[in-house]
């Protein structure tokens, strides 16, 4: 049970989510904006996040697109993980996203959720960042309506966002919907669990491309990494020891797994993944 | 025309009478009770694992509107519990653990209760903390409990240690183990331990209690144990037990968790609070898992010592239980690993400290197996790494040692061939099961391995020494029969069971049995508890002879209408007959009520079957040595576990899991066998995943789902194999043994017992996750 009242607006349009958002901000309520709704139940039942206000975004069409237009594939930010998994229009998406909770919340858990998640993981990101994809972006408290910016413009590390906008779509570019690719998670035990590490790669002109979470406290892809994965010259063992030496922050150690089990982890999946995409590279 | 021959159930694989209704999804549960009125408990839980309270503020919280009550420790500054009472419902003074109950608040609707917990302020002065069993026993440890020795025992055989944290020591000394000791030729000794865990019963406990105004308590409850219920409202609330009346519907699931009373004396006061109006009080998962009791932890280290030729010659076992902040069952716990502590063996030479622990944990109460699922990890364990030392294959070691008619138990209970179970044939048809003969250990082609692993396991059931059961049946007007027990239903067929025993002695057709689903304890007869897998063996006993009772009303009744010596007469297919001429009879719904004559005279009335069953010639144990009959047979069994494991990453998969129980006779083989897959399932996950993780002030850091992972569907082997040996009990309805628990007993040790010898590396402790097998690893890589 959520213990506190909080007011609901559904809007259908995207003006009329920013004109709600700028008016409770006017009347000083704290604002939250969300679809599936996963992540404000579970942790406002336990008191971990409140809110005077929820705008609920699936009413708006632009949020619920999850199809080809032209030479892009176009993902709303609404579109449930369990649509993209079944949709397999871009496979290392559909892959990804699938390892994420369970089946009963994927259904509920939107994109555009999980990349704006409080909790660190925001796996579904992965694959976006291997595709230079684009995100169009709605709202903010200065009404100029909507921006299409690179991903890599707005997350780092999370969604970084300015007041009262919003996620309203992904973009990514046909070409890279195709490409070889893996996508490993490993666990603690149950495979229903947040990652130990979590990979997602792709071969684009003849290059390894590979983003990780679970490792570190936030999700990363990072060039140095790429340079040293492609480096053909580097003995696979100096390589791994390379590539953790690249790490941009300290190896998590928490109740999942200590900082020793999870570079082990590491290293395994760094390699395992080397060795699928190594065809592909040549 | 209608004979005996066609009725048998005893044996058959009937549908549970429950399955209908919980497919439908119409059952209803504690939890599901809404009415107009009705208020709402919520607990304001510590945040400390020990800590001194200085002070409660409950201004701020009482601003909150429907706020009707708010009560704190000083209003029932007394302690209470199963064994020794040294628990305060609510804390006082000081806090024991993180998410004990602090304090009640009673509002007219569950989220303004849950908003005015937040409100409330307690101060606490943080103490040192006691976070590991290990650093309990340590002399100079801080205290849990100043005043252990002030405690009021509730049984006989709890012995705490004034001034240490030692809630309970029981001793088993057989035989003269140190002499024997010296005289072994091979010894091996481990230490193994595991931190607590929880049931994870699907329903969370809940509760609601309201006071009449003519005195009435009338509580309502998901429990195993209604009487104890009133017992503790009687021994430490001052109410006549006559004045508490205890309902309990279908449970769902209680796994022993819900044996123990906690959430009832909340809502007592609760509703004490508010003049005696109908208080409901409901745990989250959170809560359940805990600020109401969990499982223990335990550390356990074992000695054994063999001749040359693996004949076992003496055994010692130190069995720190990890039994939280409270006692609670876990003082029982600790007497029932004593008592059975060496597993199915004989061994001549005994020496056993079993302690029952304080620590700053959630508190621990039983867990189904009750100490066996935990001895049988630590000692068949030992068993495999025994057998690796003397070079003897594990199964045939076992064999060499597996405990007979003629033999005696750690206390010194001879047994026979009545009173236990066949070992030697579970764990030979569990080794044809899990094709022994092919290898414990192979590399697949994928360069994974596949091993197996097995073990030996044992329980007796510590009931109460008066421990009984009662049963009333009456007769509907068309010859069925309801059959009033105060078993509990939690989801293990026991009222099925039952049924089927009824069915059985009547020769009648199942469905004419109409078993009530709900206990009320006003008019159903007392039962001690269901727990203990002692309900088809107590709660049968008293069907049985109930039905005896019925039967012989019935016989007299149709004697007159038939004009004819009862002797004469037999009941089978809702008929009286003639024994000498079948066809010759009449029906039972025809004399159900009485015969009444063609002028309208009436005789006999209506028939009540009334039966009832009590232990019998159970003995507390000796306190120096353990000697006494503490339960009144065991069941044995062996189970099986294959994994394959992948060398690179050390995760592995559960291929198969085995159980071959010596249950006597089975009454029903299909609810039997789901209840041995039931059992391997909460083991395994119990094994592989579960355990509460606590950082260095004692706060549990994975107290929900997200983070405390249970074995999910999918998850399960990919195939669970049962089967049963049926060596009759005589004293049991039909031949059975009780089952309930046994399923889950061995599963951890033939899993661990399976992954060390997969892995190469023993590996001691649970969960068995794969980081734990790294660990074990580290520094052995180059063996691969």
């Amino acid at each position: 049970m959520i213990p506190f009242d909080f007011e609901y607006y559904k809007p259908a349009t995207v003006a009329e989510a920013c004109e709600t958002y700028r008016t409770l901000q006017e009347q000083k309520k704290s604002v939250v904006y969300y679809s599936g709704g996963t992540e404000f139940i579970t942790l406002a039942r336990v008191n971990q996040i409140s809110a005077d206000a929820v705008i609920d975004l699936k009413g708006i069409p632009e949020v619920q697109v999850l199809e080809m237009q032209g030479d892009q594939f176009i993902v709303g930010s609404a579109v449930t993980l369990n649509q993209i998994a079944e949709s397999r229009l871009f496979p290392l998406l559909a892959q990804t996203v699938r390892g994420v909770a369970d089946h009963n919340s994927r259904n509920k858990i939107t994109i555009g959720g999980n990349l704006g998640s409080r909790l660190s993981y925001r796996e579904g990101v992965l694959p976006l960042l291997l595709a230079d994809c684009k995100v169009r972006v709605a709202g903010g408290m200065k009404g100029e309506g909507e921006r299409v910016v690179s991903l890599s413009d707005v997350f780092d590390k999370q969604l970084n966002l300015e007041q009262g906008e919003f996620l309203l779509q992904i973009l990514v570019d046909k070409e890279y919907l195709d490409l070889p690719y893996v996508h490993l998670k490993k666990t603690k035990q149950s495979k229903v669990d947040y990652p130990l590490v979590s990979v997602a790669a792709l071969v684009k002109d003849k290059e390894i491309r590979m983003a990780f979470s679970g490792i570190c406290e936030y999700p990363f892809r990072l060039g140095e990494i790429e340079e040293v994965v492609n480096n053909t010259t580097f003995a696979r063992k100096e390589q791994l020891k390379q590539v953790v030496g690249k790490l941009p922050a300290a190896i998590l150690d928490d109740l999942h797994g200590s900082a020793g089990y999870r570079e082990f982890v590491f290293r395994n999946v760094v390699q395992e993944t080397i060795d699928a995409l190594e065809w592909a590279q040549k | 025309m209608t004979t005996n021959q066609g009725w048998k159930s005893v044996g058959n694989p009937e549908q549970r009478i429950d399955a209908v209704e919980k497919a439908a999804g119409t059952v209803k549960y504690i939890g599901d009770f809404a009415m107009p009125g009705l208020l709402h408990a919520k607990l304001v839980t510590s945040t400390h694992a020990h800590a001194k309270i200085l002070s409660i503020h409950t201004e701020e919280a009482w601003k909150v509107p429907g706020v009707r009550a708010i009560v704190t420790g000083e209003m029932f500054p007394f302690h209470i519990g199963p064994i020794l009472a040294d628990r305060p419902p609510l804390a006082w003074e000081k806090v024991r653990y993180y998410g004990e109950p602090v304090a009640i608040v009673v509002a007219d609707h569950e989220y303004q209760a849950k908003q005015a917990v937040q409100k409330v302020q307690v101060e606490y002065q943080p103490l040192p903390v006691v976070n590991s069993v290990q650093q309990a026993f340590e002399t100079g440890a801080p205290l849990v409990h100043e005043n252990s020795s002030q405690y009021m025992k509730i049984i006989s055989n709890v012995y705490p240690v004034p001034g240490t944290n030692i809630g309970s020591h029981i001793k088993i000394r057989k035989g003269d183990f140190q002499t024997a000791w010296l005289s072994c030729e091979e010894i091996f000794e481990a230490t193994y331990s595991f931190n607590l865990t929880d049931h994870v019963a699907m329903e969370t406990r809940s509760t609601r209690v309201e006071i009449t105004p003519s005195g009435k308590v009338v509580v309502h409850s998901c429990t195993q144990s209604p009487f104890t219920i009133k017992k503790v409202f009687n021994q430490f609330f001052n109410i006549a037990v006559g004045n508490i009346v205890v309902h309990a519907p279908l449970v769902g699931g209680a796994f022993g968790g819900k044996g123990t009373v906690q959430l009832e004396p909340l809502a007592y006061l609760a509703s004490k609070a508010v003049g005696g109006k109908l208080v409901k009080l409901e745990n989250s998962r959170e809560e359940d898992m805990i600020t109401s009791p969990c499982h223990i932890g335990l550390k356990a280290t074992i000695s054994l010592g063999a001749t040359k030729e693996g004949k076992l010659v003496a055994g010692k076992y130190t069995f720190l239980v990890d039994s939280g902040a409270y006692t609670d069952q876990a003082a029982g716990i600790t007497r029932a690993a004593a008592l059975d502590c060496t597993g199915p063996y004989n061994i001549p030479n005994v020496w056993c400290d079993s302690y029952c622990m304080y620590t700053n944990h959630p508190f621990a109460t039983s867990f189904r197996g009750y100490g066996h699922p935990e001895l049988t990890f630590a000692v068949e364990r030992t068993m495999d790494q025994l057998a690796r030392k003397l070079n003897l294959d594990p199964i045939r070691f076992r064999l060499l040692n597996t405990i007979k008619p003629g033999d005696t138990s750690p206390t010194q209970t001879l047994l026979d061939a009545n009173n236990i179970g066949d070992a030697a044939k579970c764990i030979e048809r569990a080794k044809e099961l899990i094709q022994w003969d092919q290898g414990q250990r192979r590399e697949t082609g994928e360069r994974k391995v596949r091993s197996k692993g097995i073990s030996l396991f044992w329980k007796t059931s510590t009931t109460a020494t008066n421990a009984q059961a009662g049963t009333v049946l009456t007769f509907e007007a068309d010859g069925s029969v309801n059959l009033n027990c105060a078993a509990i239903e939690v989801g293990q067929g026991a009222k099925t069971v039952l049924a089927q025993i009824l069915a059985e002695k009547l020769k009648m057709d199942l469905k004419d049995i109409h078993v009530t689903m709900e206990l009320n304890s006003q008019y159903d007869p007392h039962q001690w508890r269901t727990v203990a897998s002692s309900t088809t063996f107590l709660a049968g006993r008293a069907v049985l002879a109930a039905a005896e009772d019925a039967i012989r009303q019935l016989k007299k009744t149709a004697g007159i209408a038939m004009q004819c010596s009862p002797e004469d007469l037999d009941v089978g297919g809702g008929r009286v007959y003639l024994k000498a001429n079948p066809e010759y009879g009449v029906q039972i719904k025809d004399i159900a009520l009485g015969y009444k004559y063609p002028n309208g005279h009436t005789v006999e009335g209506q028939i009540i079957g009334s039966g009832k069953y009590v232990q019998r010639h159970l003995t507390p144990m000796d306190e120096n040595t353990g000697f006494g009959k503490p339960g009144p047979w065991w069941s044995v069994g062996a189970q099986a576990v294959e994994v394959e494991w992948d060398p690179k990453d050390y995760t592995y998969k559960i291929l198969k899991a085995i159980t071959v129980l010596d249950g006597g006779t089975i009454i029903n083989p299909m609810m039997a066998t789901q209840q041995m897959r039931g059992g391997m399932s909460l083991g395994l996950s119990f094994a592989s995943s579960e355990g509460f993780i606590f950082d260095q002030q004692g706060i549990v850091r994975n107290p929900q789902l997200r983070t405390y992972k249970i074995m999910r569907f999918g998850e399960q082997p990919e195939e669970y194999l049962v089967d049963f040996i049926e060596t009759p009990n005589i004293d049991g309805p039909y031949g059975a043994r009780g089952i309930g628990e046994y399923g889950v007993i061995g599963a951890a040790a033939a899993l661990g017992n399976s992954l060390s010898t997969a892995a190469g590396v023993e590996l001691n402790h649970l969960p068995l996750i794969p980081e734990l097998i790294w660990q074990a690893k580290q520094g052995k890589e180059e063996e691969l």
